[in-house]
């Protein structure tokens, strides 16, 4: 899963990469509004952390851009500004979420998971697939009900498949939603992860077709 | 002060009575000396008939067949003359009847004017001694009723009243024409004023008389300066929030990382909690201090409520909520960002609060606009009420938020003249906050119950 982060605050936007990264999630973090409304058109974000205050070009405005041009990724707004009427502004421009600063950094996790799997049309946060089982609460994969230990890109490979369960996903939307921007893309990579995933969970939880992709169907 | 037309319409009528009366007394005067004159006039004309009657015939019993004046046949008609000799020969004109006139000697020095009463109350009259030429010695005297000049004064009085108060009238009325016509102008700013304050636009000197023109130039600028200062005021409190919170929500997140390695970190979580209260109670104090500053605001509280209550039925949670919004269209004198922040932070703790119905509805009464935010949990105990408005406590700490949702609002609703109870729900049981504010040109009428 890819993320954009627009946050000014040097210190605190790499707070959120780190936590968000550790979850297996790809992050391109920008600091100015123009960069942010730049590669929320041009790159395939599943989700973007949007800060209201931003130098060059406020958050709002970038997302009304957005949301004007069809862009329809879900938007976490984060900001200081915890007037009211701002939230029902950022609503009105098309925000799916408000988190105000100061927030803890549980609850923004949670608040993009959830936002992430009602954006792949997913209820349920934990995802079965024979005796494969993955809560994209904790990040943890079990296997017969024990825990298998994953990468962070073998993380997000499965993570991605299990989110868009039922649905043949190539190589190239794989690359594209487990990198970040400046990212290492080489395709071939993929499959070598797909590779490690069959070994450690059972050859039958992802298929594939030659040439087309990869896909998990759930129970 | 009063108003304008007001002062020109009192100080109208009071000119106009002194103007009435003056002018009335004077008027009055100088026709009653001329109604006096012509009087006296007349009677000498008449005294002078007599003599000369009374000298062509030599006869005192011929004066009456000589003078053929039907006035002084008819008895008491007013106009009398009687002729008295030396030796007291009395003759008369048959309209004194029986009767005489009451002077009767006189001197020969000329015309004599006397008054006294005659037959049918004062009259006044000319006297004179005149010497025929037979020697005989006559007091002459001619008489006229006063009741006449008296009937014909006041009729003049009544006339001159008349024409005075004719006058005043029109003095009035084209007073308050004019004053009319002179505060036109001013009516049109203050209605421009009220129209043009919640827009960006400038009033038109060109429009306004050379006048009121610098009135008005002076009037944009203070709306300016009024705008200048509010906005000034929010962005301060913006930057200084994103200047405060960002690094305060950074110093957290270490302070997570550094709790998963040491031990003891409660009391500096407890110490960033109290900085981050500190913090939003601060911009909140802010907010209301620049809303105490803010003139001639408007705001739509169905437009508010509204928007409000769309942010709160998008939240996760609203499924789980039975949130029902009764609105009015009502307009009030507060700006709109603040409405929004007192129905945000009180439907805030409702929903935080509640456990299936929280109610929001407004209500006009007296000139002020009701807003009443319900829910049906445990509510506040009458003690802790007033600590909560006054210094936002946070009662039960298990609950998110800083606890100073009640006191914000309650300091923005002070801010703008307005109040902030709190009581025990009749209608869901738990917590009723009612903030009351001031109306602006009530058009009550309710628009629709929703319920989500």
């Amino acid at each position: 899963m890819r993320i954009l982060l627009a946050e000014d605050n040097a210190t605190l936007s790499q707070q959120i990469k780190a936590a968000l990264t550790e979850e297996g999630r790809a992050v391109d973090a920008v600091t100015d509004g123009e960069e942010a409304l730049f590669l929320g058109f041009t790159e395939p974000y599943d989700l973007v952390v949007l800060d209201i205050g931003l130098p060059e070009r406020d958050g709002i405005s970038v997302l009304k851009e957005w949301r004007k041009s069809d862009m329809n990724t879900p938007v976490l707004i984060l900001t200081a500004r915890d007037g009211w009427s701002e939230r029902v502004d950022g609503l009105d421009a098309g925000a799916d979420d408000f988190m105000t600063k100061p927030f803890h950094m549980p609850e923004l996790s949670a608040r993009i998971r959830a936002m992430l799997r009602r954006q792949a049309g997913q209820l349920n946060p934990v995802f079965q697939r024979g005796p494969v089982v993955y809560d994209s609460r904790t990040n943890k994969v079990l296997i017969n009900g024990m825990p298998v230990s994953l990468t962070a890109q073998e993380l997000a490979v499965l993570s991605y498949l299990f989110h868009h369960a039922g649905r043949m996903i190539t190589r190239t939307e794989l690359s594209e939603h487990i990198y970040e921007y400046d990212g290492d893309r080489d395709s071939n990579t993929i499959a070598v992860f797909v590779n490690r995933l069959r070994n450690k969970l059972g050859k039958d939880l992802i298929t594939s077709a030659r040439g087309q992709g990869y896909q998990i169907d759930l129970d | 002060m009063g108003s304008l037309q007001r002062r020109v319409i009192v100080g109208g009528v009071a000119w106009a009575v002194i103007a009435t009366v003056i002018g009335g007394f004077a008027v009055t005067t100088v026709f009653d000396d001329i109604a006096n004159r012509r009087f006296n006039e007349a009677l000498r004309d008449r005294h002078t008939q007599v003599i000369v009657a009374l000298g062509d015939t030599q006869s005192p019993d011929r004066v009456e067949a000589v003078l053929a004046n039907p006035s002084y046949a008819r008895v008491y008609s007013g106009r009398y003359w009687q002729l008295v000799g030396e030796n007291g020969e009395l003759y008369t004109s048959p309209s004194l009847f029986d009767a005489e006139l009451p002077q009767t000697e006189f001197l020969t020095n000329g015309p004599e004017l006397w008054e006294g009463t005659g037959p049918n109350g004062p009259i006044r009259g000319v006297g004179e001694r005149v010497v025929l030429e037979d020697g005989s010695v006559w007091n002459v005297s001619v008489a006229a009723s006063l009741n006449a000049l008296s009937a014909e004064r006041a009729q003049m009085q009544r006339s001159v009243a008349f024409a005075f108060g004719f006058v005043g009238v029109l003095g009035i009325a084209g007073a308050a024409l004019l004053t009319t016509v002179l505060v036109a102008p001013l009516r049109k700013l203050r209605d421009d004023v009220r129209h043009h304050w919640d827009s960006e636009k400038d009033l038109l000197p060109e429009d306004f008389p050379t006048e009121v023109a610098p009135l008005v130039a002076e009037i944009n600028d203070l709306i300016r300066r009024n705008r200048d200062i509010l906005d000034r005021g929010r962005r301060q409190a913006a930057d200084l929030a994103h200047a405060l919170k960002t690094p305060s929500a950074a110093m957290r997140n270490e302070l997570v990382a550094i709790s998963r390695k040491v031990d003891g970190t409660a009391p500096l979580f407890e110490a960033l909690d109290r900085i981050d209260a500190q913090i939003v109670r601060s911009l909140a104090r802010m907010r209301a201090a620049t809303a105490e500053s803010a003139i001639h605001v408007r705001t739509d509280v169905d437009h508010s409520v509204q928007r409000i209550a769309r942010l709160f039925r998008s939240l996760r949670e609203a499924s789980e909520v039975n949130f029902e919004v009764s609105s009015h269209a009502a307009i009030v004198a507060v700006d709109a960002q603040d409405l929004e922040e007192i129905l945000g932070n009180l439907l805030d703790n409702a929903f935080k609060w509640r456990q299936r119905k929280v109610r929001l509805s407004v209500d006009i009464k007296d000139g002020m606009v009701d807003i009443l935010i319900e829910d049906d949990g445990p509510g506040i105990a009458e003690g802790q009420r007033r600590n909560v408005v006054m210094e936002g406590a946070r009662l039960d700490t298990s609950v998110p938020g800083t606890g100073l949702g009640l006191s914000i609002a309650h300091d923005l609703a002070k801010a703008y003249g307005g109040s902030l109870d709190l009581s025990r729900s009749d209608r869901l049981g738990g917590l009723c906050a009612r903030i009351t504010l001031p109306a602006v040109g009530l058009q009550a009428r309710a628009i629709s119950a929703i319920s989500a």
